[in-house]
């Protein structure tokens, strides 16, 4: 069986850049609950293709940039 | 705590509270005789009346929590401002109450734990049959098992929203 995959992110890094952008704020405009970007930003949760696009687009960035696997740099 | 796991905690103790009622009144009727072991019409109505009576215990603790829970948030929003109108904290409420991927992933992850006891309880109680039990017993281990099943299934969601998925 394939070894799992270990997904990070910029959640918390994106948030500061986006002028300080609540987990509440974050969490309306994605469309779910504000546990789920907790969970999300804990490593806790990884969410699904869909809704990783929608972070991204919350802050205007690309898939690559929010999310890394273990050992990967961000996309530029 | 989240909304959804407060919910689930109201679920579990309402779980708790049925199945300590019913066992309390099963054995009560059987050591007054009023159930006799092989009877087992006296015992699927019995559990019958439970199930009904689970049905709506669940459902007025279920309005009550949602009800108490509206009412938290209402005063926690109250005393963070003092002038907030109405519709922020109904909004709040609403934001607070939002289902999501998440919950939808670990409930799946739950109601699979949960059908597993309710299976092996179900395997176990034709086993009990087969070897010549009564069927007051095939009956009961079902019953519990089901029950166990559903608070099994509470715990497992508990324990992912702490864990994580």
């Amino acid at each position: 069986m394939a070894q799992k995959l270990k997904i990070e992110n910029n959640i918390r890094k994106l948030r500061f850049f986006a002028d300080e952008m609540t987990q509440q704020t974050l969490a309306e405009k994605a469309g779910v609950s504000r546990q789920t970007i907790i969970a999300m930003e804990a490593g806790k949760y990884s969410p699904s293709l869909e809704l990783a696009f929608r972070v991204a687009r919350v802050f205007g960035v690309s898939l690559g940039e929010v999310f890394t696997c273990e050992g990967e740099e961000p996309a530029d | 705590m989240s909304y959804q796991e407060n919910k689930t905690i109201t679920s579990i103790v309402s779980g708790i509270i049925l199945m300590s009622v019913y066992a309390i009144n099963a054995w009560g009727k059987f050591q007054a005789g009023a159930a006799p072991a092989e009877a087992g019409q006296i015992w699927a109505a019995l559990m019958l009346k439970f199930i009904a009576l689970g049905i709506g215990v669940s459902i007025a603790l279920q309005i009550l929590f949602h009800i108490l829970y509206s009412v938290v948030v209402a005063a926690r929003e109250k005393m963070r401002d003092e002038n907030c109108g109405d519709e922020v904290i109904e909004k709040t409420i609403k934001q607070e109450m939002v289902e999501d991927e998440r919950d939808k992933l670990i409930e799946l992850k739950s109601l699979r734990a949960g059908f597993v006891l309710a299976g092996i309880g179900f395997v176990t109680a034709l086993i009990y049959l087969a070897l010549g039990y009564p069927v007051a017993v095939m009956l009961n281990i079902l019953f519990f098992s089901f029950f166990a099943g559903s608070i099994l299934e509470g715990a497992v969601q508990l324990f992912y929203y702490r864990r994580g998925v």
